[in-house]
């Protein structure tokens, strides 16, 4: 009896929901990298990770169009305020390299880093939606 | 609860919360279709997924691989890509716009990673771009856009409008002869080359128009069933299941709303009678009811077409089927039944053609194929009526021929089946010629135009042919040969308030107020129809009817004559001249300097008269 609903639990994994999971965490996990660390110091905040966190962010929002439900739905909004919120980071990073004279200063360093906490809460609210998807589908 | 208040607040507040409760019912049935719309489009964005995350890992793959790969400027000094400029450099690589190496050139190590990032973003951009406009190409997708435009369309119509369900040949000619009155109407139909064929068409308004069936209810409630403003359903389908069903729906769903559903058998009449007190327009029954006036009274029947067939139509021929002798019906279906019914009760010799025999009727001559030889069998030589009812237009038409030749003095009627045959019965010069589909609309026309029409139409046959004819010649002297203008005047303090101390007074001749405002000498070129009061109605009022505050009035003539009325109704000095001769200042200055005329405005007795 309980190896045969076991089964029947592990069929019903939904390959869907495993992508969107990975995507989900990743993220979160790639912005926390990237917001780790003194906020005034740019050296402590790699680009590639907030390109990485960037796209992962992208593929998250993508992955939630078209969901009907009501917690995708909420999915696709914290997707989408992750994704501003850390386009405009980068925005403000190629702003402070490329265009502005002074270059990466503490303050701009300090306004991107900051940007990215933004979507970091985002990603966060994510992940604790994702987990409380899943712990509410066990009970049903 | 002691307080009447109270009592009187908490009943209120219950009806109000049974009606909303009844109306989100009735809504429902709309959200049905609506929800299938957005079911569409969360489709279109999930199809979309897999493209758009193709180009977003491709991008970053080829951005990543030039940020990483080592570089080196213009003087040789080894140089890393920064993200800005990987981006711009796979931004217009991708799009196949190619700017060249920026902003130094390329050393081979890169020229090798961008060789095989082109390859990759340009499909990754072809198949996005593919995905998205195959998409919008897509039949579900464009067919969902359009159920949102005609929701939007429907939901913004802010005045009465009339939902057609079913777009046939009747439909159209009852939206061009709705859309001529200036009303607005709403049109589904399962076929979507009539819904396309719409906007080809010249309506004067906006004639929001959804490619789905009627039969849904769901349907019925985003064209505008539940819609506050529409005011009447019209189900003119070629299937009568389908109008039965729309009668039901609507039955159910607003039984406030008055119905008008086309069938062709009596069977079905009675099926939609069930529901409510549908008006069930029969077009062979129609037909025979025709032919019976016309039999009894020519005149009648020649004013009662000419007023169905709308504004601007020419004034038909008036027909006298021959009475004493006997007729041949060829064709026994649904035309042939109530026609040969109709004929008989008038006590007509009828002799009935059809390829097989019928229970109900024992004396059918069965032939084949209509062949001269059983035409000559029946006796054409000596018949005085001939009516080639098959609903196959190729057969009529030589039926039609056939019987001429036989006997060239006959009275020919047939039926039209398709509308494409029109020329041809048309050159046939028939003495009447059925067409089902423009039956139905006349017939829809009149009770939809004005419950006045409809009134004055079905009590004019009783006051018998003589007073017809004198009101055609009434007619054609006064507008021509041609209908204009039919329009309806309320005599009431709202739409004529220049009338009312003159109607109060008692002495209100209509004559006078059809008088020209520029010279009252000359009458107006407008002859009332109908005249109601109350519930009593009079046809054809004569000018020296006395008229009471409250009275209906409708009026066919010219639109000139219209709008000359209309000036008469709510200009006291232009009242003044038209019933009196005596012309009255109009403003208040010249009233005020010319003193005496003034005095009748004074008595104006606006509170006296209870309206």
């Amino acid at each position: 009896m309980l190896t045969s609903s076991s089964v029947s639990e592990e069929v019903r994994v939904n390959l869907e929901k495993v992508v969107f999971g990975f995507f989900v965490l990743l993220a979160a996990t790639l912005n926390f990298g990237f917001f780790l660390g003194d906020m005034r110091d740019a050296d402590l905040h790699n680009p590639f990770e907030l390109f990485a966190a960037v796209v992962v962010n992208l593929i998250a929002l993508v992955l939630k169009f078209g969901d009907r439900t009501q917690i995708g739905a909420v999915h696709l909004a914290t997707s989408l305020v992750a994704s501003l919120q850390l386009v405009g980071a980068a925005l403000m990073y190629g702003y402070a390299i490329y265009v502005s004279s002074a270059g990466m200063t503490e303050s701009w360093t300090a306004s991107v880093v900051s940007l990215s906490g933004g979507a970091l809460l985002a990603n966060i609210v994510s992940v604790v939606l994702l987990v409380v998807e899943t712990v509410s589908f066990h009970r049903g | 609860m002691g307080n009447p208040l109270l009592t009187f607040w908490a009943r209120h507040h219950r009806r109000e919360e049974e009606e909303r409760r009844a109306r989100r019912a009735r809504l429902l049935a709309a959200a049905a279709s609506a929800n299938r719309a957005s079911e569409t489009i969360f489709l279109i964005l999930r199809r979309m997924r897999a493209p758009l995350i193709v180009l977003i890992a491709i991008f970053a793959v080829s951005v990543l691989g030039l940020t990483l790969i080592p570089g080196q400027d213009d003087e040789g000094r080894p140089w890393d890509m920064g993200f800005f400029d990987a981006i711009y450099v796979m931004s217009y690589t991708a799009t196949t716009i190619g700017f060249g190496e920026i902003p130094y050139p390329f050393t081979y190590n890169q020229r090798m990673w961008v060789t095989i990032s082109i390859y990759l973003t340009v499909v990754g951009w072809a198949y996005a771009i593919g995905s998205l406009l195959g998409l919008l190409q897509d039949r579900a997708f464009r067919s969902a856009l359009a159920l949102q435009r005609f929701t939007r369309k429907v939901a913004r119509l802010a005045e009465p409008f009339v939902l057609i369900a079913g777009y046939g040949r009747a439909g159209e000619l009852l939206g061009h002869s709705m859309d001529a009155l200036g009303r607005r109407i709403v049109v589904l139909d399962r076929n979507d080359e009539r819904i396309d064929g719409l906007e080809l068409e010249s309506y004067h308004g906006d004639v929001p128009g959804l490619a789905a069936d009627a039969r849904d209810p769901g349907h019925l409630g985003v064209a505008g069933l539940d819609h506050p403003c529409c005011e009447a359903v019209v189900a003119l389908t070629d299937d009568d299941e389908a109008n039965l069903a729309v009668v039901m729906t609507t039955a159910l769903l607003r039984p406030d709303l008055p119905v008008i559903a086309r069938a062709t058998t009596r069977v079905m009449a009675d099926r939609m009678r069930v529901f409510g007190s549908p008006s069930v327009v029969n077009p062979f029954d129609l037909f025979g009811d025709h032919v019976q006036l016309a039999l009894r009274a020519p005149a009648s029947y020649q004013l009662l077409t000419w007023l169905e067939s709308g504004p601007g139509a020419a004034l038909p021929r008036r027909a006298s089927p021959p009475r004493g002798g006997r007729w041949v019906v060829c064709g026994y279906g649904r035309l042939g039944r109530e026609l040969t019914g109709d004929l008989r009760a008038e006590g007509i010799d009828v002799t009935v053609i059809d390829p097989s025999p019928h229970d109900d009727a024992d004396d059918v001559v069965v032939a084949g194929g209509y062949e001269p030889a059983v035409l000559a069998a029946v006796g054409l030589e000596e018949a005085v009526g001939f009516v080639a009812g098959t609903d196959n237009d190729i057969t009529n038409l030589s039926l039609v021929e056939t019987a001429r030749r036989a006997n060239p003095t006959l009275f020919v009627a047939a039926r039209q089946n398709r509308p494409s045959s029109a020329p041809l019965f048309a050159a046939m010069e028939l003495d009447a010629l059925l067409v089902p589909t423009e039956e139905v609309a006349h017939e829809v026309y009149a009770q939809l135009s004005t419950p006045l029409l409809w009134r004055f139409l079905r009590a004019m046959p009783a006051l018998g042919d003589d007073w017809a004819a004198a009101l055609v010649d009434r007619l054609t002297d006064l507008c021509g040969q041609h209908l204009q203008a039919l329009w309806k005047v309320r005599l009431t303090e709202r739409e004529a308030p220049a009338l009312t101390p003159w109607l109060a007074a008692g002495e209100a001749r209509l004559g006078d107020l059809l008088r020209n405002p520029e010279d009252r000498d000359e009458c107006l070129h407008a002859v009332p129809l109908l005249l109601l009061r109350g519930d009593d109605a009079t046809l054809a009022p004569d000018p020296d009817f006395v008229l009471a505050p409250g009275d209906e009035l409708l009026l066919a003539g010219w639109p000139a004559a219209r709008r000359a009325l209309e000036v008469t109704l709510i200009v006291d000095a232009v009242r003044e001249y038209v019933v009196t001769g005596r012309r009255v200042p109009s403003s208040w200055l010249w009233r005020k300097l010319s003193g005496a005329p003034a005095a009748s405005e004074e008595t104006r007795p606006t509170a006296a008269t209870p309206s």
